[in-house]
């Protein structure tokens, strides 16, 4: 009973109206721009938004393969091939490349595989694209897989990593629970997804700009004394307070989630949610699916808003106005959005990624592990923990502060 | 039930807000009287838990706050001064609100909830959001939540503050009625409003009890030092100058003047019978004024 009044407490706002309509409509539109800016090209020229994305998906049909030694090795040699007529090569004075009908029948339909092939034969840091691939010594053998390994052994030993032999040895390890061969496909609508998670720290804000007077709104209002002389009003009360507002943190943030998957999905497609990560990075050493890195980092996210809300219900018990609330919320929600990572190395670096903005990001391929003697974890195990941890701590903390609050 | 404060204080920095105050409460009315910033609401916050004592004990037949922890609330019945509402929340809303935290089960909250809301004739607007309510309309729905769950103590703070006279007499009406066999605190500077239903009167003054007696007893401090006086206009003048003049009323040409003295103030002064008001401005003449 108490938890359905105190939900409505929320909801009967009309700021929290307000803030929710704002900010699904901002989700909406972020999530939804790469779908209007969507474009791709073709001999007759742009096509943009859905037919665009239907002939990607048409191309793409025909790349839903094994990615086996064999099928690089012949896709690596059809674009050596190509190479080899001069009518069929372009230079700009810097780089070839090809043109014409050897660009849009030979390159075009499949150039994300044929960069991605090309970028797993490069050395760290270097980017290279399809135009490479004429460099690449294929005679007796693709090694596309031992090329993987070597490369990421190289990205591992890379002295400014500064990774430790336990730190090594847990992403080898995890790399190698990697199903090979990758099967390719088509994973456009979760790349977005993947590459726009940060957004939804927007939502993360919205939700606790709604839960600020949850506490201190009784302070502000001066109900504080008629609730807290109630016989429930030290106890009950502000676990149906806590309830309430976790309650409605996870309605709002699922409304985003669907929000956010929505779109994306809607416009391109489910397709490429049992594909593995590494066929749009082979750097990555997560032996995820796409729809598994999604669900894993929305995760992450939901249990940052939990101890978000944990922080603010804390927050709120303590200060006087919901309006203090939210300065610090925005500050410690935006602060390390400003904060740059210069590498992946150094409690710097290591503590940016553990910050609320930069935690919603998953930088998959950049190796980032914590380690505590013998013990390693990756980022976003450690984001796991940390964040229930604080969810944790955080509501006792709370409840102490409304039930020694002071009526003066 | 008995209620008992033992040496009760609170300061805040230098400032003693309640300083050292006792007192017994059995069942029946107790109109608190003071001066604002006599350190009324302090105490009252203090009694309903809110506010915790610098020092002394607050007990209710012999246990204390923390000894009776959610059994000590459940005897409570409060209604703040100036309380805030859920501006969004109906009357019927907020009433069932406070029997959840009251802790009344749903049976209960619903039946009190229509009996009070019928008791304050808010029954008709029941359903109507708090915001739209008039000033007299939320101090009644205020003193419905304060009786929810039967409180035995009832603590009520400035009730009719900004009321108009005919909502203070229904106001009065109200309060008596939910009166019975409770220990009732009521804390006013309208000494018209504790006249009629308090059994007992504590007269506050700068965080103390100056005097704590029965209604019948309660201006014998005084018996013999309030006289009244029929003067011209001009005397009236002087008078009001040189002596405590508690009321001041025209007839005719002539002024009748009230005055609290030790002593006959002189000309065809005449002794009568003191009245709350008369006390009342004889302890809080000086700080009224201000």
């Amino acid at each position: 009973m108490l938890i359905k009044y105190e939900f409505l407490k929320i909801l009967r706002k009309k700021s929290a109206l307000i803030v929710m309509a704002i900010s699904l409509i901002l989700t909406g539109f972020l999530f939804g721009l790469p779908v209007m800016q969507y474009q791709t090209y073709n001999q007759d020229g742009v096509m943009k938004g859905t037919a665009g994305i239907a002939y990607e998906k048409e191309q793409y049909a025909k790349l839903s393969v094994p990615l086996s030694e064999e099928y690089i090795a012949d896709t690596i040699r059809e674009v050596q091939e190509l190479f080899k007529s001069p009518a069929h090569v372009g230079y700009d004075g810097n780089e070839r490349f090809l043109i014409g009908d050897a660009y849009w029948n030979g390159v075009a339909p499949r150039e994300k595989l044929l960069n991605l092939i090309a970028n797993n034969y490069s050395s760290p840091n270097e980017n290279l694209g399809y135009n490479n691939l004429p460099d690449l010594d294929i005679t007796s053998g693709a090694f596309f897989y031992q090329r993987m390994k070597k490369r990421m052994e190289t990205l591992l030993n890379d002295p400014s990593r500064a990774l430790s032999n336990e730190q090594k040895e847990y992403w080898s390890g995890m790399a190698d629970d990697v199903d090979i061969p990758l099967q390719y496909g088509y994973y456009e609508g979760w790349e977005v997804i993947i590459s726009s998670f940060e957004l939804l720290m927007f939502a993360v804000l919205a939700i606790c700009i709604v839960i600020a007077p949850v506490f201190s709104g009784e302070y502000q209002e001066g109900t504080d004394a008629v609730i807290l002389s109630g016989k429930y009003g030290k106890t009950k009360l502000i676990t149906a307070k806590i309830a309430a507002s976790f309650l409605f943190g996870t309605v709002a943030f699922m409304l985003h989630i669907i929000l956010a998957w929505g779109l994306p999905l809607a416009a391109f497609g489910v397709d490429g949610w049992n594909l593995p990560l590494q066929i749009a990075n082979t750097a990555i050493p997560y032996p995820f699916t796409f729809l598994q890195a999604v669900l894993m980092n929305t995760g992450i996210i939901y249990l940052v808003l939990l101890a978000m809300i944990g922080l603010t219900l804390l927050l709120s018990a303590r200060m006087k106005s919901p309006y203090l609330v939210l300065v610090v919320m925005v500050l410690v929600l935006f602060i390390p959005m400003f904060l740059t990572p210069n590498g992946t190395t150094g409690a710097y670096n290591l503590t940016l990624f553990l910050l609320p903005y930069r935690v919603a990001m998953p930088e998959f391929s950049k190796y980032i592990s914590y380690q505590l003697g013998g013990l390693v974890l990756d980022a976003l195990a450690v984001r796991a923990i940390l964040y229930a941890l604080l969810t944790v701590i955080m509501l006792p903390l709370a409840r102490l502060g409304f039930q020694k609050h002071q009526v003066a | 039930m008995e209620l008992q404060l033992q040496d009760v204080s609170k300061q805040y920095g230098t400032k003693c807000a309640v300083n050292n105050v006792s007192a017994d409460f059995a069942p029946g009315v107790y109109g608190l009287l003071g001066a604002n910033g006599a350190g009324k609401t302090t105490l009252m916050r203090m009694i309903c838990g809110v506010l915790k004592p610098t020092s002394g004990s607050i007990r209710l037949n012999g246990k204390t706050m923390e000894e009776l922890g959610e059994e000590y609330y459940a005897h409570l019945g409060y209604m703040p001064q100036d309380f805030g509402f859920y501006p969004d929340f109906t009357a019927r809303e907020f009433m069932l609100y406070m029997a959840a935290v009251k802790g009344l089960d749903k049976k209960r909250a619903r039946n009190r909830t229509e009996e009070l809301l019928h008791m304050v004739n808010l029954s008709d607007v029941a359903d109507k959001k708090i915001k739209s309510y008039s000033g007299g309309m939320k101090q009644r729905l205020g003193i419905a939540q304060a009786e929810l769950n039967s409180p035995s103590i009832l603590i009520l703070d400035e009730p009719t503050a900004g009321l108009d006279p005919k909502e203070r007499v229904r106001f009065r009406n109200i309060i008596a009625d939910f009166a019975k066999e409770k220990i009732v605190i009521l804390s006013t500077h309208i000494v018209s409003d504790v006249s009629y239903i308090a059994d007992r009167i504590l007269m506050m003054k700068q965080g103390c009890f100056l005097l704590q007696e029965g209604m019948d007893a309660v201006t014998d401090s005084i018996k013999g030092k309030v006289w009244e006086l029929l003067v011209d206009e001009r005397a009236a003048g002087e008078y009001s100058r040189n002596y405590t003049v508690v009321n001041l009323h025209h007839e005719n040409n002539m002024v009748r003047l009230r005055m609290i003295e030790e002593t006959a103030p002189g000309g065809d002064a005449q002794i009568v019978e003191p009245s709350l008001e008369d006390l009342f401005l004889y302890y809080f003449g000086e700080e009224t004024e201000k």
